[in-house]
């Protein structure tokens, strides 16, 4: 008996510690594959360097701003639906549609993101190109609205778990003192889960800046610095796509470690972040 | 009893899932006394409390069937009339339930609570008003100085007494009691009986209790509910 | 009466909320389906080759789905088998013998592997490839078994999340009753605590399914490519459905190719959704059994 408990145990530990070096490995590969990038301080100045390979320039600005200008715009877009749709599983709609909204969200949230691309180039660009008359419809806007959609089901899911949690005591004091349902979730359950709701907007947001497939097949790919959201963009995700059949040996290629480890860095930022909020509150969960 | 009737009830009944719970009950509760509901548990003496203030209507599977009157000013109002607003009727009838609920707010915002949901915004009229009802509620002196901490840093008889006092914002004129006194120690137990008679002038009290001692001390009528019905006997 | 407006205008914002994603989804499926539930056929999978001697691995397909399809099931079973074992090991060791400072510590690395853009994961999957290709073995490029590494990369944490999450959420006396008769740790964890937990492990193993037959970010970057029929081993390039769908996208050179990647699309819908309901079900139907099986 004893032999075979302290056999598992290793076992179980083994594993822990490889899926833990999985995560090491893969930061390590791409700081090593990329130290020629490092040395002499380049990888700083790539930061604020346009996209110029003609010129032997390799910055990837461009990319950082299209990633951040796509997510955030994106998450501008999210937050509001999701609060609003959340609002109305929990308290405001009726029970009946709230539950096949709730139904739907959760169905939504397997709908692969190449799909969302898919859609999106031939039903949202063309209408983009109509509506705004300049540009090709591959922008910033389209691929905003489009990460919105993918991002809501799980910030919706997320708010109304939240939402669910607000002990029932504090509710039927708001009922009993002829409180509204837009008042109980004004003064009362959107105070009381606000970590939850930071939580799953700092979530939404990671999920936003490491789409690929989306930001790859709608935002055009310009290598340019965007001047507004109907102008195309690139992100550091589509960036690693479309560069990865360069020689690998070469300086172009190498940048693409760098994006990695912006990516990779940002992601670590926002685990660190959830964590901070309030790790009770999170281990809940 | 001398005084007016202030409750009518006629040909009251519920049901859970189609399960009778309340058995067609006919009553009047006069007003500025405390009638006391007493029975077996879990067979309807919360849910007849509930059908006062509506606070039933939030679950799917009740139903209920019959008339409820209440006198405010000089006539009668059918409370389940669809004209007749749902949080007057709240305003007007207060709650406070068998284990403590204050909100996760200071003391000072929990009893400023309702006077918030009713749109008050002056804050003079409202400190005035957290006063007085902190005071009717017996909890004044303990707490004046420290309003603005944690309604939970209370202790659970004090976290009582501020739900009447958040009950008593608004000047209702009906107080319901689910069991007051259960979760708390004997001694907190009998500030709260002596504070519920001193409501009586201005409320009219009905109180769900196990304890038949304490329903012998404070209660002017005592009804029992059983079997759905509710029968009433004197006191003496 | 300031309540009231308030009232109106925060349910009007929740209700167009709600009318606003329900209209998106179905505008999106309505759109495929609209589009492309007419190609849906059996020359859609299996192109001129007859469909028995395809599935019999006879004769090459090579104008039809059918060997994207049979590459995303190689690769989703290859992933799979790879991850779940450590996965749901790395979950009982997480929430069994692990704790304190090394729990957080782990909980953090896990966290962060979990928030790697698949792409990221995807561009470590290519270059564990070149590195493989230059000191190891020359024969070594991205393939089938890079890619099945590369996804199961992806859904480790996630394994590794709901095994502990479903074990951690057993109660208390149900933790104690095997050991107060004398059970060892990994007796009880073998004989009492997996089988009450199956549920929530299984529909964990079954979304992860569908987090591998959706990807394309990792398996464009390790191995798959269009046009090279049904994969030969598992150090061979494959095609994949969603690989197929980004690919036409951009690709297409007719309006019957444009028509396939709609088609592949629904069909992509359809297994996605399958996988979903099926461990919406799992996860409940499990538990039921559990508890009425004593």
């Amino acid at each position: 008996m004893k032999v075979i408990d302290r056999f598992a145990e290793k076992f179980f530990w083994v594993a822990a510690v490889l899926s833990l070096s999985v995560t090491v490995l893969i930061f390590g590969f791409m700081v090593i594959l990329g130290f020629p990038l490092f040395k002499g301080g380049q990888f700083i100045e790539l930061l604020s360097k346009p996209w110029l390979p003609d010129h032997g320039i390799f910055g990837i600005y461009p990319m950082i701003v299209g990633t951040l200008s796509i997510a955030l715009l994106g998450l501008g877009f999210a937050f509001p639906l999701c609060l609003g749709c959340s609002a109305f599983i929990s308290v405001l709609g009726p029970k009946r549609l709230g539950r096949i909204l709730k139904k739907t969200v959760q169905i939504m949230t397997g709908i692969p993101t190449v799909i969302y691309g898919f859609v999106g180039i031939f039903l949202l660009v063309p209408v983009i190109r109509e509506v705004f008359e300049s540009g090709s419809g591959m922008c910033i806007l389209s691929t905003s609205l489009l990460l919105a959609i993918l991002i809501s089901p799980t910030m919706i899911l997320f708010f109304s778990d939240s939402f669910d949690q607000v002990p029932k005591p504090f509710l039927d004091a708001v009922d009993a003192l002829g409180g509204n349902k837009a008042q109980k979730i004004l003064y009362v359950i959107l105070p009381y889960s606000w970590r939850g709701v930071l939580t799953g907007l700092i979530l939404a947001l990671g999920r936003a800046m490491g789409d690929t497939m989306i930001a790859l097949m709608v935002a055009g790919n310009a290598v340019a610095i965007p001047d507004s959201v109907l102008d195309s963009a690139r992100t550091l995700t589509a960036h690693i796509a479309l560069i990865i059949a360069a020689d690998f040996e070469s300086l172009e290629f190498k940048t693409l470690f760098a994006c990695g480890i912006i990516l990779y860095l940002f992601t670590t930022f926002i685990a660190l972040s959830v964590r901070s909020i309030d790790s009770k509150f999170w281990r809940k969960k | 009893m001398d005084n007016e009737i202030k409750i009518k009830i006629d040909g009251l009944s519920f049901f859970y899932n189609e399960h009778r719970v309340l058995n067609n009950i006919t009553a009047g509760f006069p007003e500025h006394t405390i009638t006391a509901i007493v029975g077996p548990s879990g067979k309807g003496k919360t849910t007849f409390l509930m059908t006062l203030n509506r606070l039933w209507e939030s679950i799917s599977e009740a139903r209920m069937e019959g008339r409820v009157e209440i006198r405010f000013g000089d006539r009668f109002h059918k409370i389940y009339d669809p004209s007749y607003p749902l949080s007057q009727l709240r305003r007007l009838v207060g709650m406070v339930f068998q284990v403590p609920n204050p909100l996760p707010m200071s003391i000072y915002k929990n009893v400023a609570f309702p006077l918030k949901l009713a749109g008050m915004k002056d804050k003079n009229i409202i400190s005035g008003k957290v006063e007085t009802a902190l005071k009717r509620a017996f909890l004044w002196e303990e707490v004046k100085d420290r309003l603005t901490d944690n309604a939970f840093a209370l202790s659970g008889g004090q976290q009582q007494r501020l739900c009447i006092a958040r009950a008593l914002t608004l000047g209702p004129e009906i107080l319901l009691l689910d069991e007051p006194t259960s979760s708390l120690d004997a001694n907190a137990g009998a500030v709260i009986e002596e504070l519920m008679l001193s409501l009586k002038e201005r409320c009219t009290l009905l109180m769900v209790s196990h304890y038949l001692d304490q329903v012998k001390r404070i209660a002017d009528t005592t009804m029992e509910l059983s079997d759905g019905k509710l029968l009433e006997y004197p006191n003496s | 009466m300031m309540d009231r407006v308030l009232e109106k205008v925060v349910a009007g914002f929740s209700w167009i909320c709600a009318m606003v994603l329900l209209g998106t989804v179905f505008c999106i499926v309505g759109y495929l389906l609209i589009n492309g539930l007419g190609t849906i056929n059996v020359t859609l999978i299996f192109g001129e080759t007859d469909p028995v001697d395809a599935l019999l691995f006879r004769k090459q397909v090579f104008d039809g789905l059918f060997p994207a399809i049979v590459g995303t099931f190689a690769l989703v079973a290859l992933s799979v088998s790879f991850a779940v074992p450590i996965g749901i090991a790395a979950g009982i060791y997480m929430a069994e013998y692990c704790r304190g400072v090394l729990k957080r510590v782990f909980s953090l690395f896990f966290d962060v592997l979990a928030g790697i853009p698949s792409i990221v994961v995807g561009l470590f999957g290519f270059s564990v490839a070149i590195f493989l290709h230059n000191y190891f073995s020359s024969r070594i490029y991205p393939c089938l078994l890079i890619s099945a590494l590369s996804l199961a990369f992806l859904v480790l944490p996630y394994l590794i999340r709901t095994t502990q999450i479903s074990l951690e959420n057993l109660p208390e006396d149900i933790r104690q009753t095997a050991p107060a008769l004398g059970a060892t740790k990994l007796q009880n964890i073998f004989y009492v605590l997996i089988p009450r937990s199956l549920s929530g492990m299984a529909s964990g193993v079954i979304l992860s399914i569908g987090r591998c037959a959706e990807d394309t970010a990792v398996i464009m970057l390790t191995g798959a490519v269009t046009m090279v029929g049904v994969p030969k081993s598992v150090f061979s390039n494959y095609e994949a459905l969603p690989f197929y769908i980004y690919y036409i996208s951009s690709q297409y050179s007719n309006k019957q190719e444009l028509l396939s990647g709609y088609g592949a699309a629904i069909i992509l819908l359809v297994i996605c959704g399958l996988l979903f309901t099926v461990a919406f079900f799992v996860k409940h139907r499990l538990a039921y059994h559990a508890l009425y099986r004593q």
